[in-house]
């Protein structure tokens, strides 16, 4: 059927055409308070057209598949793409045929038939040992995809993905979050996740007001994989290019002191993919290497615009990231004599994205640290910053990395935790 | 619409045992155009259609949804769903849900200028005019969508909605630079309404308003005055502090927990209605039936009518925002706030149109008693923490007010405040009340859904600003 679609457009004139296909079955298991509030179980098929004519570009989706809606379809492009204007900037989609390869651990049949509720009772279980009450979610994804295009791709993938995510309470202001990721269930490990979260509630039980000022800041795993999200949306070629990135200037200058990679064929990543929308085999971007600024994230168009080789990020229109990387300097940040410890952060919005000012809010423990150890939990806080203060002064991390994902870090990220000197911290003035 | 299919699960379901369930069949079609830097980027149009269902087996919920809506392959989706709740009864919540009387309704918005009467390069046109308008700016987009959504909603307590709600809606982004120095501003417009918003929302002339303002802040703009100064709030930034600590603390699902794991709780319990938090001069609404709200809607995605629910009334916690479930934890009604983005996501609670309601007074009027001030007409940067307590809105235009006038433009001044010190402090409010469209997200999976958010201009006094 979407031979028949991309056969067809070209017969009548496109010169790119590019159609996805997908299968997916998404269950969803929601906890509240201790007990599954929701089971969602979602059955969806869908196929999207990409197709291009004298640089007017047109997406769309197919709802039905029978011939007739076919060809109604076809003939509703033919229409639409008439009155559509040129886009410029536009260089073509990527010449195929390409080879791919497996990517190991990105598909478990076990994932099919596991009972997702002893796991969520047993994620529960773990962290009602140390919290009050808990919440969240279990998520499980089974699917497959192919991309076919006007320039000889013809790529079939299929993925299974597990997300478990978890907040433990132990009063009404103290609380843990973490969440477990993974393509197999055998590194699907929500007890890890039950565990921190529960312990993390505990210790910030009777937080204390903080004072604003400067402070060395130890952001956990989660935290940290929020500011890496921004980070890697900053490289986006489409931010680049409209100013809604804090790198649009710094290419192949100084960043910092660490290493940040996309990588989207990496094993077990939660987003890996064999190619990107254009059917270009998924690669390893280094887009900060040991400190520098080396590359924005390109599909081809975007890429041939800016006189480089696409970096297997398409996104049809703007790049998408896979699996965000971050390395560096090793060693124990916990090793500071007065800072503060952030376990979560959420509602990060910026002043202006072109300069990297920005403010988020720390939520779940807060805490004081002293020599080297935790200490009071605290509330309350504001971390008021510019992102490229925040890169130049990161300056170690910790020795393991997790791979997590959550609400405010939608692009799976295995990081360490990170120590970030002299950060500025706000408080409410009333 | 096959309204056979979403009958036919419904009694499917209570053959199966389901004490309760409810089929919402969805049909939207969408077109969207988005110009970066001049080039037409992207353009699209698509359609969807599916069938979300929910049911209660022995009170515990299970929601099921499908886009391939062939009759076996959706009775084949009910039987995998009725399994998993099955299976999840042992250690499952067990829900009821309000007695609400059963409706028999068919309503659609309707639109003075057609979506469907301008072709795509209509669209694209107006787009393209725009952009040429301020095309010294160097970097900015502007993006364009509209959609039609038909649902139809049947429960197994006889009740049958159709509606057909059609969407516009506008967002643009800019970036200013001088020299070194650079402003952004980026501002969506909607409404639930046909084409003819589009000239009621004078683009062209807001955004080259506010180029020139943003122009004037970047190379006139001073520091904000330290110590406690007066502070008068246009409707823009009143909007996004109602919607923020004056909405969605409200919401009945955060104050029992549903949402805790990620969009948080709130500060407010069950046991504080009646209790003052604000001046008597704050009343915050939230209601679906403002013709052409983004939010509009005349019947929730529980099958319940909507109203105008007074969450504030003159300073003292009044009403939550309630669904069916979470009113009968407090055996009330539901006052039908449950809303779901598309028929693929559960109808949770969710605002709708929410704002302060106006007083009598003229904004000018606000400004006159202010000896050393700021006036915010808008904002950047906002954030709140996950209880509704601790929130923050960063100016963007802004000036400062000394005695009595507005004078020169003033950088970057930060409102970093408690809920109650916010409302407490608010001793006027103007009679200018407006509405900003927005696209607010809660939910696991995500549901970015459309609501718009206002109030007129209001005073708060004795305000101490935090400067960049």
């Amino acid at each position: 059927m979407i031979e028949y679609i991309k056969n067809q457009l070209i017969k009548k004139g496109m010169d790119d055409v590019i159609v996805y296909q997908s299968n997916n079955n998404f269950t969803q298991i929601k906890f509240v308070n201790n007990e599954i509030t929701k089971t969602e179980t979602s059955f969806s098929n869908n196929v999207s057209i990409f197709a291009a004519k004298n640089k007017r570009l047109i997406l769309t989706n197919l709802k039905d598949t029978s011939k007739k809606e076919i060809d109604k379809k076809i003939n509703y492009i033919l229409n639409f793409i008439k009155h559509i204007k040129p886009n410029e900037d536009y260089f073509g989609i990527a010449p195929g045929p390409f080879k791919y390869k497996e990517i190991p651990d990105t598909y478990d049949k076990k994932i099919i038939n596991m009972n997702e509720i002893d796991y969520v009772e047993r994620g529960i279980n773990t962290a009602l040992k140390n919290s009050k009450r808990c919440s969240g979610v279990l998520e499980k994804n089974v699917g497959s995809s192919r991309v076919i295009s006007s320039n000889n791709v013809d790529v079939k993938d299929k993925a299974t993905s597990l997300y478990f995510s978890i907040r433990a309470f132990t009063t009404k202001e103290a609380s843990g979050h973490m969440t477990s990721c993974s393509r197999t269930l055998k590194k699907f490990d929500v007890d890890y996740a039950s565990k921190f979260a529960s312990d993390i509630a505990k210790k910030a039980q009777n937080p204390i007001p903080s004072k604003s000022g400067n402070y060395d800041v130890i952001f956990d795993y989660l935290p940290t994989a929020v500011l890496l999200n921004y980070v890697m949306d900053s490289a986006s070629i489409f931010s680049v290019e409209t100013k809604t990135s804090f790198f649009y200037d710094k290419l192949n200058k100084k960043i910092g002191n660490f290493t940040l990679i996309d990588q989207g064929n990496l094993p077990n990543g939660l987003f890996s993919s064999k190619c990107d929308a254009e059917g270009v085999p998924t690669q390893k971007n280094m887009v900060i290497d040991k400190g520098i600024l080396k590359t924005f994230l390109y599909n081809t168009s975007s890429a041939k615009r800016h006189k480089t080789k696409t970096t297997a990020n398409a996104g049809l229109i703007s790049p998408q990231f896979w699996n965000i990387i971050l390395e560096g300097q090793k060693g124990d940040v916990f090793d500071i004599k007065k800072g503060l410890y952030i376990t979560n952060i959420w509602y990060t919005r910026f002043q202006n994205y072109s300069t990297g000012d920005f403010s988020t809010i720390p939520r779940d423990g807060i805490f004081e640290i002293e020599n080297g150890e935790i200490k009071a939990p605290i509330k309350n806080i504001r971390v008021t910053e510019n992102m490229l203060n925040i890169l130049k002064n990161l300056s170690l991390m910790s020795k393991d990395s997790k791979q997590v994902k959550s609400w405010d870090a939608s692009v799976p990220t295995i990081t360490p935790k990170i120590l970030v000197k002299n950060v500025k911290i706000t408080k409410p003035t009333v | 619409m096959d309204f056979d299919l979403a009958n036919f699960a419904i009694k499917y379901l209570e053959k199966k045992g389901a004490s309760y369930s409810e089929a919402r069949l969805e049909n939207e079609e969408s077109n969207s155009f988005m110009i970066k830097n001049g080039n037409l980027e992207a353009s699209s149009f698509g359609t969807t259609n599916g069938l979300g269902i929910r049911f209660l087996i022995k009170n515990s919920l299970g929601f099921v949804t499908i886009n391939d809506l062939e009759k076996d392959k959706v009775i084949k989706a009910i039987n995998k769903s009725i399994n998993l709740t099955k299976r999840a009864y042992k250690i499952s919540e067990k829900i009821t849900f309000s007695r609400e009387n059963p409706i028999k309704s068919k309503y659609k918005v309707s639109q003075k200028i057609k979506i469907s009467s301008k072709s795509p390069g209509e669209k694209i046109k107006f787009l393209t005019d725009l952009d040429k308008k301020i095309n010294d700016i160097p970097a900015r987009y502007f993006s364009y969508s509209d959609t039609i959504t038909k649902r139809y909603y049947t429960n197994s307590e006889n009740t049958s909605i159709t509606s057909e709600i059609p969407r516009v809606s506008f967002f643009y982004f800019i970036t200013l630079t001088e020299k070194s120095k650079t402003i952004q501003r980026y501002l969506q417009y909607g409404s639930a309404s046909g084409l003819e918003c589009l000239k009621k929302w004078q683009l062209e002339k807001n955004i080259l308003n506010e180029i020139k303002a943003l122009k004037l802040n970047l190379n006139k703009g001073i520091k904000a005055p330290k110590g406690n100064i007066d502070v008068v709030a246009a409707p823009e930034v009143t909007g996004i502090a109602v919607h923020e600590s004056g909405g969605h603390p409200y919401e009945a699902d955060r104050i029992f927990g549903r949402e805790a794991a990620q969009a948080g709780e709130s500060f407010i319990s069950q046991n504080m209605v009646g209790k003052k938090i604000g001046s008597d001069t704050v009343t915050v609404v939230d209601d679906p039936t403002v013709e052409n709200g983004y939010g509009f809607f005349l019947y929730d995605d529980e099958g319940v009518k909507a109203r105008r629910k007074f969450l504030m009334k003159n300073g003292v916690i009044n009403e939550f925002l309630h669904n069916r479930s979470t009113s009968t934890k407090m055996s009330l009604s539901s006052n039908a706030s449950a809303r779901a983005k598309n028929f693929d996501l559960e109808p949770i609670i969710r605002m709708s149109n929410t704002f302060m309601l106006p007083g009598k007074m003229k904004e000018e009027e606000l400004i006159e008693d202010v000896k050393l001030g700021v006036y915010l007409k808008n904002f950047m940067e906002w954030n709140i923490d996950d209880v509704r307590m601790n929130q923050k809105y960063v100016g963007n235009e802004a000036y400062l007010i000394k005695n009595g006038k507005i004078t020169q433009p003033v950088r970057s001044p930060i409102i970093e405040i408690t809920t109650p010190a916010l409302y407490s402090s608010v001793d006027a409010v103007a009679n200018n009340l407006q509405f900003f469209a927005g696209n607010c997200g809660k939910g696991e999976p995500m549901q970015a859904i459309p609501v718009s958010m206002g109030g007129p201009s209001i005073r708060l006094r004795n305000i101490k600003l935090g400067q960049k």
